[in-house]
């Protein structure tokens, strides 16, 4: 469990970033950040894993408090996929990127080996490449892999699909999904992306200058506009289009289901097919 | 870091010519260097933290002293051990720590080193990096290329520093313990902080050099800047009074 | 206008070709969008329209590429930068001054633009683009979109018939994205500049370009008006690039045979459409 209490956090000598902010984060959830660049989305990442400290507050992961707990010991628990892939990035090989993490955690000698090869197959990556002059997708997917062969209990994904293509994109979230599902993986994902979030959170944090302006359920955000423009994003396609006939099609938030309200209407209004 | 970094002003100071600015500097250090007696030193450092004050520079300058005081402290340390003429001031049994000479030409060094660092820093204060290429290219005829060079590298220190910070994060968060209290671990946990660095300076060097290439460098020619870097009568002035200055230390 | 023939380039180091076989025109004062998966090509067209390639990167080049009637292999990048200007992917790594005013007097400066006219051309492109308050600001402390703005501006000064952009908006948020297209859309029409962008928001590039490429594994596999993606669905599903909401919305209700009009491209559209079904349904 990732909970903020009454966190604070500035810069000497400037405006507070983050004036003051709490919310919990329960085991399992799947949640969006959001808002527009300079909100303090990044800042709230940095100080869910230890990165930042708050200036006054607490932030706890499973009830221990950041400032006593050194990051490493953080880093076990959480992982955190940076928008650019290439910070992380430093071995000689794929393979090596991905044992790297787990040998600075002192995992023993075979279960690296094992885990390895299983991560190099659930990613479809090959061991032998050299990392540095892969693709941006491809990029981006080791340093995933090499977060996620951690086994993390939690994930902070930080504008993860920054300059992928959308199948890249896709292909990276299913992923998270699954392992969200299958193992209770928590995930807080950053992002400004909406028809992102509505396919794949479940619940949205919104954020203007540090502070929150929404949190809910996704179908609840998605629907309410003056949060969506408080935080300049642009509302998902869908849901919106919904919101213009008023209640009619109250839950309504993807293509299919628009799809069927409306072959249900047909069929309800006898019209011919 | 922000001890060289510019700061945005109006004053007398920052409205010199930069090359006025340079070789004033070069000079009032000439002052410092000819002098042999302490208090010149002192008062050539007292003037120029006068000349700040009213420049707005004040804040600024006393900070850089503060820091120089430090460098002048270990000058005057290791000066004191080693000079060894005059009479003995401190002996230990038989061994001598420390003479009169030995005191005398360690403060005169360390307030040598203040008084010639402060002006030199302070350059930095009150001129950019741009401004100071583009005046010696067009005014001392000091090739483009070699300017650019210099202010490139003044301007990638902080591009790399933060890029070194974000690195480090990136690091951090996957669990390599830069905490920790083991020297030989540290060393070996450098690896995974300079390949990323190295391999992004490669890029963004790379992508610099092209975007200079299609924006034509190399058609670049001494009358190309828009900037002019006129000469004024205060740069007269200021280069006039710090020549007296070096006659004034030469004759004390 | 821009002639590409028969045209196929390999990088150096590698055995694949990176572009195959493109034959196309771009005539003067299109607004063209370029949307494809990483590794299509895209970045390395833009190239190929400044002349990097072939005369910063080495490679085997076949066919021809002519900007104006000007051979892209015969003439210097330099040359070519006085018909077109390339905004690079990499924000930060293309600019080359740490403040805003340098960086555009740049390119003025090294062409050897006379004095009066380079202060006309700072004064038109501030404004052009709106970034007069910038103007004394250090690069470093800009936000993303202010830093593409004056990318752009950068560029623009050297006054290029056409401008190339390559994920002009990757980094930022989407207020900024709309903004930049915006300003994209003025250059094109006020100013007659001929625009080409390689975007991977297909939202954006149905709403303001007028021409489209969809490019895969080095080759143009659509070529056509941003309204005719409607008709290219299946084709965009299986490169697995993303067709707007709406636009899967109506293909789903054409195929149910509830919806016979215009496949709509954006909400405005959509809302038309689900009315009319809505209505045809006798609700």
């Amino acid at each position: 469990m990732l909970a903020f209490e009454h966190v604070h956090f500035e810069y000497p000598e400037t405006p507070p970033i983050i004036p003051d902010l709490s919310f919990t984060i329960g085991d399992g959830d799947f949640v969006a950040l959001i808002g527009s660049n300079g909100a303090g989305k990044s800042t709230v990442s940095r100080l869910a894993n230890g990165l930042l400290l708050p200036t006054s507050g607490k932030v706890l992961l499973d009830g221990a408090d950041t400032r006593t707990t050194r990051t490493s010991a953080i880093a076990r628990k959480v992982g955190f996929l940076f928008q650019n892939p290439d910070r992380q990035i430093c071995q000689n090989t794929v393979r090596e990127e991905l044992a790297f993490g787990l040998k600075v955690q002192g995992v023993p000698e075979e279960e690296v080996k094992a885990r390895t090869e299983e991560a190099l197959r659930d990613f479809s990556l090959d061991g032998d490449w050299f990392p540095f002059t892969r693709s941006r997708g491809e990029r981006q997917r080791i340093a995933l892999a090499s977060v996620l062969i951690c086994r993390p209990k939690m994930v902070i994904l930080d504008e993860p699909t920054t300059g992928l293509d959308y199948k890249e994109c896709i292909a990276i979230m299913d992923y998270i999904t699954r392992l969200n599902r299958e193992t209770g993986l928590t995930v807080l994902m950053v992002s400004h992306d909406m028809e992102l979030v509505q396919q794949y959170a479940k619940r949205v944090l919104v954020l203007t200058n540090g502070q929150l302006q929404g949190d809910g359920p996704v179908t609840e955000i998605m629907k309410d506009l003056s949060i969506l423009e408080k935080a300049h994003v642009r509302p998902a396609q869908i849901p919106a289009l919904a919101l213009r006939f008023g209640d009619r099609f109250k839950d309504v938030y993807t293509v299919d289901e628009m799809a069927a309200a409306l072959k249900a209407a047909a069929k309800k209004g006898g019209a011919p097919a | 870091m922000n001890l060289l970094q510019y700061q945005p002003g109006e004053s007398f100071l920052h409205k010199l010519n930069p090359v006025t600015k340079l070789l004033a500097v070069f000079l009032y250090c000439v002052a410092c260097i000819i002098s042999d007696s302490i208090f010149v030193e002192l008062g050539l450092i007292f003037l120029m933290l006068i000349i700040c004050f009213f420049a707005g520079l004040g804040k600024r300058a006393l900070s850089l002293t503060k820091n120089l005081l430090i460098l002048g402290g270990m000058m005057f340390i290791l000066q004191l051990l080693f000079v060894r003429t005059g009479t003995p001031l401190l002996k230990i049994g038989s061994l001598c720590i420390f003479t009169t000479g030995g005191v005398f030409s360690a403060l005169l060094l360390s307030c040598r080193i203040i008084a010639t660092m402060l002006p030199m820093m302070l350059l930095f204060a009150i001129t950019q990096m741009t401004d100071l290429c583009g005046a010696m290219v067009k005014r001392l005829h000091i090739p483009y290329r070699y300017a650019f060079i210099v202010t490139t590298a003044f301007r990638f220190v902080p591009l790399f520093t933060s890029e070194f910070h974000d690195i480090e994060d990136a690091q951090k968060a996957r669990g390599v313990e830069y905490d920790t209290k083991n020297i030989f671990k540290k060393i070996g946990l450098v690896v995974p902080l300079v390949v990323p660095l190295l391999m992004s300076s490669l890029k963004k060097v790379d992508a610099g050099a092209m975007s200079a290439e299609v924006r034509g460098f190399n058609l670049r020619t001494v009358r190309s800047g828009y900037r002019d870097y006129p000469f004024a009568a205060g740069d007269g002035v200021c280069i006039a009074l710090t020549v007296v200055l070096i006659i004034i230390s030469a004759l004390l | 206008m821009i002639q590409f023939e028969d045209f196929s380039f390999r990088y150096k180091s590698s055995e694949a070709f990176a572009l195959q076989g493109i034959s196309m025109t771009i005539e003067n004062g299109a607004f063209v969008g370029i949307i494809g998966n990483s590794g299509a090509g895209k970045s390395t067209l833009t190239y190929t329209l400044s002349g990097i390639i072939p005369h910063h990167f080495d490679g085997d080049f076949y066919g021809s590429v002519k900007v104006n009637g000007l051979d892209t292999v015969e003439v210097k990048p330099e040359k070519l930068a006085q018909f077109v200007g390339e905004v690079f992917q990499d924000i930060d790594s293309q600019m080359v001054s740490s403040i805003v005013e340098d960086e555009i007097l740049f390119g003025m400066e090294n062409f050897g633009v006379p004095h009066d006219e380079i202060g006309r051309r700072l004064d038109s492109v501030l404004d052009m683009l709106g970034i007069r308050d910038l103007k004394d600001r250090q690069i470093s402390s800009l936000s993303g979109g202010q830093k593409q703005k004056v990318a752009i501006a950068a560029i623009l000064a050297m006054d290029p018939e056409i401008i190339v952009l390559d994920e002009p908006t990757g980094e930022l948020d989407p207020a900024s994205s709309i903004m930049i297209f915006d300003i994209l859309r003025r250059l094109n029409r006020e100013f007659g500049k001929t625009v080409i962008v390689v975007e991977q928001k297909i939202m954006l590039l149905c709403e303001y370009v007028d021409r489209l490429l969809v490019m895969d594994a080095g080759k143009i596999v659509f070529d056509g008006r941003s309204e005719e993606i409607v008709q290219q669905v299946p084709l965009f599903k299986n490169l697995g690039i993303n067709v707007p909401r709406v636009v899967e919305l109506g293909q789903q209700l054409t195929a149910a045979g509830l919806y016979h009009g215009a496949i709509p491209l954006d909400l405005d559209q959509a809302e038309k459409m689900v009315k009319e079904v809505l209505a045809d349904a006798g609700v």
